[in-house]
């Protein structure tokens, strides 16, 4: 436990380290403040504005995560630090959920912000907030823990595959399309209704928009869950058959 | 402290490590030597865990590594090959992750940091970041790490790779301090180096040890075809035959020197004939200026060994 905390410590401390997260936390919040600014603007309904924020936040993740993930075990095998971490007395076990764990923690930390645009448009405008469905922004925020820690369990996989971090954030990148596009076109996806039930099973976005209307489905829940612990233990099968 | 058996590492396409087998007692300095490619560093990741291997098994202090790889890299203190860190991190944040991941206990936590810190001087750095270090005290912070958990085994794998002389006398002294406390397995390419410190040699080619000694051990089991020379001053012819005349000498080269001196090469499959040299020219009259005997450096071990000729064949 003592080395779990040890690992985690340096893997989220390691990322305030690199200018590429403050990069990308720029970028985040950028672009999930305009997309808020503009969901507002568009449509005054407070909570089809929520709904898209969370769409929003689940859009930017897909170059956030890709870029966040690439270098915990690509940059450790190219620069060779991987040797001194994996022959120090650590399991493969420790290191991989230490590695998931900083970067979801990282990533949970950015989304903090997000929920201050809630506060500034109740400051502006004070009888909006109680229309404020309080379920179906924890419903959104929840859903969106569980969505980044699958791709970022993916990413970490893509990273522990390669020792080349580009290469690393595009396979994540590529994957993580998949869930993406196939939700939002699921609708022109393929006249087989199978194809497109499993579109929409996948779909990223639709389990946003009906978690952050305080809709509570199981599916979606057993679905991130089950392929987070898939990717992460077959994140520690790929470290330890690069042996 | 090591036992290694019949351990073998394929890659695909190639035999790295080839059904090696030996031991490694306590308190021993064992110099691990061989050309590039030999799979020195393929057979130093496998004693540490880092690799497995294809077959064959290794234990440390007694501990399967491969059955049991956290308790035996317990007793590892390992740097690897060019020294890789966090070159971002500072000394004294890097050395204190380390101390922590290794299960360093907490109340012992800032005295091991500082006793590894004064060992291999870094007092001065410990504020420094790692990636504005000098080449030389990056080695050192490695070494400082493979110091922390004061591990009873320690492998270095080229710790004086890439240094300049005065970082290489450093780094040497420092690991002949070490020699007292830990068993030591390093490998090198630098030969002088070997020799002075190991008591012992593993000397490993194409993936197999072809010679395990001590350097003395292997100058005298070359020593039979040792090179004697001697100046001598006299008739070249006679004292060339008279010479020659002597048991066991096979070759007799000579070069002219000023003032009616001769160079006389021998080389002489006898293990040591340079008496017998001196009494024939004192028996003759001759006179006789200088006698010696090439004693083979481990370089010149090393260069017989590896390109061909195994010793130990040669010995049976």
């Amino acid at each position: 436990m003592r080395s779990f905390l040890t690992l985690w410590r340096r893997e989220f401390a390691a990322l305030f380290l690199s200018p590429i997260a403050y990069v990308m936390m720029m970028f985040f919040l950028l672009v999930t403040g305009c997309g808020f600014y503009w969901l507002i603007k568009e449509n005054l309904e407070l909570n089809h504005s929520i709904q898209g924020l969370m769409v929003v936040i689940w859009a930017s993740m897909l170059i956030v995560i890709p870029v966040l993930t690439m270098r915990s075990f690509a940059e450790e095998r190219k620069s060779g630090t991987f040797e001194t971490l994996m022959t120090a007395p650590v399991s493969d076990t420790t290191v991989v959920a230490a590695k998931f764990t900083g970067v979801l923690t990282f990533f949970l930390l950015m989304c903090i912000p997000t929920a201050a645009y809630l506060a500034v448009v109740g400051w502006i405008k004070p009888d909006i907030i109680p229309l404020l469905d309080p379920g179906s922004v924890i419903g959104g925020y929840l859903m969106i823990l569980l969505i980044s820690a699958m791709f970022i369990a993916l990413g970490l996989l893509a990273s522990a595959l390669t020792s080349n971090q580009i290469i690393a954030a595009i396979s994540t990148f590529a994957v993580m399309s998949i869930f993406f596009f196939g939700g939002l076109f699921e609708p022109h996806l393929s006249k087989t209704p199978l194809v497109r039930e499993i579109g929409s099973y996948m779909s990223a976005a639709l389990h946003l928009m009906e978690a952050s209307r305080g809709v509570f489905d199981s599916r979606s829940i057993v679905l991130y869950l089950s392929a987070t612990l898939f990717f992460m233990f077959a994140t520690t099968k790929a470290v330890s058959a690069r042996r | 402290m090591i036992k290694v058996s019949n351990l073998t590492k394929r890659f695909s396409g190639h035999t790295a490590v080839d059904d090696i087998s030996f031991h490694v007692n306590r308190g021993e300095i064992i110099g691990f030597l061989g050309p590039n490619g030999a799979g020195k560093t393929t057979t130093m990741r496998m004693l540490t865990g880092f690799l497995h291997p294809t077959r064959g098994k290794v234990e440390i202090a007694g501990v399967d590594v491969m059955a049991n790889p956290l308790e035996a890299r317990r007793h590892i203190g390992y740097m690897p090959e060019s020294c890789p860190l966090y070159t971002e991190m500072r000394v004294d944040e890097y050395l204190k992750f380390r101390a922590k991941i290794k299960e360093v206990p907490r109340r012992e936590l800032k005295n091991r940091l500082g006793t590894v810190k004064e060992q291999c001087g870094l007092t001065q750095v410990g504020r420094r970041i790692i990636g504005q270090l000098s080449k030389g005290y990056r080695q050192r912070v490695g070494l400082a790490d493979s110091l922390l958990n004061e591990p009873d085994l320690l492998i270095l794998d080229e710790p004086t790779a890439g240094l300049d002389p005065n970082q290489i006398r450093e780094v040497r002294d420092l690991i002949g301090r070490l020699a007292e406390r830990h068993t030591l397995l390093l490998s090198t390419h630098i030969l002088p180096e070997v020799e002075m410190a190991c008591k012992r040699v593993l000397i490993i080619d194409k993936g197999k040890i072809v010679a395990s000694d001590s350097p003395e051990s292997l100058q005298k089991r070359l020593m039979g075809d040792a090179q004697i020379s001697a100046d001598i001053q006299g008739d070249v012819q006679t004292i060339a035959s008279a010479l020659k005349a002597i048991e066991s000498v096979d070759i007799v080269t000579t070069a002219p020197q000023e003032e009616g001196w001769n160079r006389y090469t021998l080389d002489s499959a006898a293990p040591d004939i340079r008496t017998r040299i001196f009494d024939c020219v004192v028996s003759n009259g001759w006179k006789l200026r200088e006698l010696h005997m090439e004693s083979r450096s481990l370089e010149d071990i090393f260069v017989t060994i590896t390109q061909g000729q195994s010793i130990e064949e040669e010995s049976k």
